[in-house]
């Protein structure tokens, strides 16, 4: 069911609201075209403001089918926006006019009809120029001027807005998709890690067993040492025994050789050292003389 | 049939037929219904901002209970601005220039204001009527005062509109009337009439903006005392 809403298309600055109209007669498709010179706007009044406005039409325009449900037109999934308005010229006069009288009356067409119009209003007195023309010039101009200034800042800002709503969307989007390309490769380090796995065990086993065997080598070390010096004690015993006694039994010689020397044979002694030296001394006489 | 400068705020009447319900109603015709979508065309997320930022703004000093009000404030801004911007064009009836209309308007909607405010907290409503710090001796006159500047209140509220836009009206009007009949005269002076004319009319879509919002500011101000 088409449900057909009532508004006025408004031309306005930011120039979409054409837009909505399109929507709507994008859905028309099952019901019967209106003429092509039909503007869009009677196309999509309802039924009520069509019989007025059909009333004052120059364009026959098929109304009928529309109201009547008859269509199998449903609403999803829901058609897409156009991307722009309709094309107008001169910020009102939509193009379709133009496109209507071409072939008739050429380029030209329509300003002649434009002209002739206004000519027909002012020398028929049907539009008599008063103050109130001036005010119109002045309120024209001023809301012309607004519209070229600030029209495109204007629409610009529009776009923006609706660019930052998708784009929120999108990096929500984005950063849930990056979360789960993240997982998936995390997901895979760890398999080829799981894979490293008897790796890392024989690397562990290793070193256990180095562990082991140094501390094995490191008692062994201490055992050795510990059997060395008692050892080293025990020899160094008997060799302080084999001093102690040698050192003993050699004062004792001296000391009884001492006590044996009698006075007589020192005196023997002193003078065959005294002989001894005179001989010597003579030989050495000899010997330098010589 | 000439008309006089105050034809134009005569109430529109055709073929014996008010026509004051269609100047009232036909207005929200020009307002874009929002859609289902989520991405909407540049009107409706222009309006839709728009009435998003204002009544953030409005509410903004308002505690909880006066959001309540949200709805009726910022249509009350749309309307008035509405009602006041199409007026600005020629030949056009603005229902903001009768005094009726924004009597209606501001009576009811101060009332109302102060009728919340002394139903439920009567002795802070009344506290109102009473600055901070006021010497002992001048206790009684202010209070006398304060409740004069309250019964004043709509009575500014409506008035100021309606003597706002009516003004401004009847200033485009005759300037403009000037600008006509210097025309054949002295084309020279009829040149700087219009200019003036250009400038008034600038500053007649300033007011008439300006005016939509002092009202709902008032209102809001007046809540926000109240609740």
């Amino acid at each position: 069911m088409c449900k057909c809403k009532l508004f006025v298309v408004s031309r306005d600055v930011v120039g979409s609201s054409r837009s909505l109209r399109h929507r709507r007669c994008s859905l028309q498709k099952g019901t019967k075209r209106p003429k092509q010179g039909a503007r869009c706007s009677e196309r999509l009044a309802p039924s009520f403001i069509n019989h007025a406005v059909q009333a004052r039409s120059h364009f026959s325009v098929v109304q009928a089918s529309r109201s009547l449900h008859s269509s199998s037109q449903s609403l999803a999934p829901v058609p897409s926006l156009p991307e722009k308005g309709g094309k107008v010229r001169h910020g009102i006069i939509p193009e379709e006019l133009f496109q209507l009288l071409y072939p008739k009356t050429g380029v030209t067409g329509p300003y002649m009809l434009g002209t002739g119009l206004l000519i027909y209003m002012l020398s028929k007195e049907i539009y008599v120029i008063n103050h109130e023309t001036f005010a119109a010039a002045s309120i024209g101009a001023v809301i012309i001027y607004g519209i070229r200034k600030f029209g495109p800042s204007v629409a610009a800002f529009a776009d923006k807005l609706n660019e930052d709503k998708v784009a929120k969307a999108q990096e929500v989007k984005d950063l849930a998709m990056s979360s789960l390309t993240q997982a998936t490769e995390d997901e895979k380090k760890e398999q080829w890690r799981v894979e490293g796995r008897s790796m890392l065990f024989d690397a562990k086993r290793n070193n256990v067993a180095m562990l082991l065997e140094t501390n094995y080598r490191e008692r062994l070390h201490t055992v050795t040492n510990e059997v060395k010096r008692r050892l080293d004690y025990q020899i160094a015993l008997q060799n302080l025994q084999h001093r102690m006694a040698q050192e003993h039994m050699v004062n004792w010689v001296e000391k009884n050789v001492v006590s044996s020397i009698t006075p007589q044979q020192e005196k023997e002694s002193i003078a065959k050292c005294l002989t001894d030296l005179k001989a010597l001394a003579k030989a050495t006489h000899a010997k330098a003389t010589a | 049939m000439a008309l006089n400068f105050f034809d134009q705020f005569m109430s529109p009447v055709f073929l014996g037929l008010p026509l004051m319900a269609l100047a009232l109603t036909l207005p929200w015709i020009l307002l874009p219904t929002p859609s289902s979508r989520w991405v909407n065309n540049r009107l409706l997320t222009l309006q839709g901002w728009f009435i998003n930022r204002f009544t953030q703004q409005l509410l903004l000093p308002i505690n909880t209970q006066g959001h309540k009000w949200a709805l009726m404030f910022s249509s009350l801004m749309i309307f008035l601005l509405s009602l006041n911007m199409l007026g600005l064009l020629p030949y056009t009836f603005t229902p903001t220039t009768q005094l009726s209309l924004n009597m209606g308007l501001a009576v009811p909607l101060w009332l109302a204001t102060v009728i919340v405010g002394m139903r439920n907290q009567p002795t802070h409503s009344l506290g109102h009527l009473l600055p901070e710090g006021t010497p002992t001796l001048l206790i009684p006159v202010l209070i006398v005062i304060e409740t004069i500047s309250l019964f004043i209140r709509p009575l500014a509220l409506g008035v100021r509109l309606t003597a706002n836009l009516t003004a401004g009206h009847l200033l485009i009007q005759l300037i403009a009337t000037a600008a006509f009949v210097l025309l054949p005269l002295m084309p020279a002076v009829a040149l700087m009439t219009t200019m003036l004319l250009l400038l008034l009319t600038l500053l007649e879509v300033a007011v008439a903006m300006i005016q939509a919002y002092v009202f709902v500011l008032l209102l809001s101000l007046y809540l926000q005392e109240n609740v």
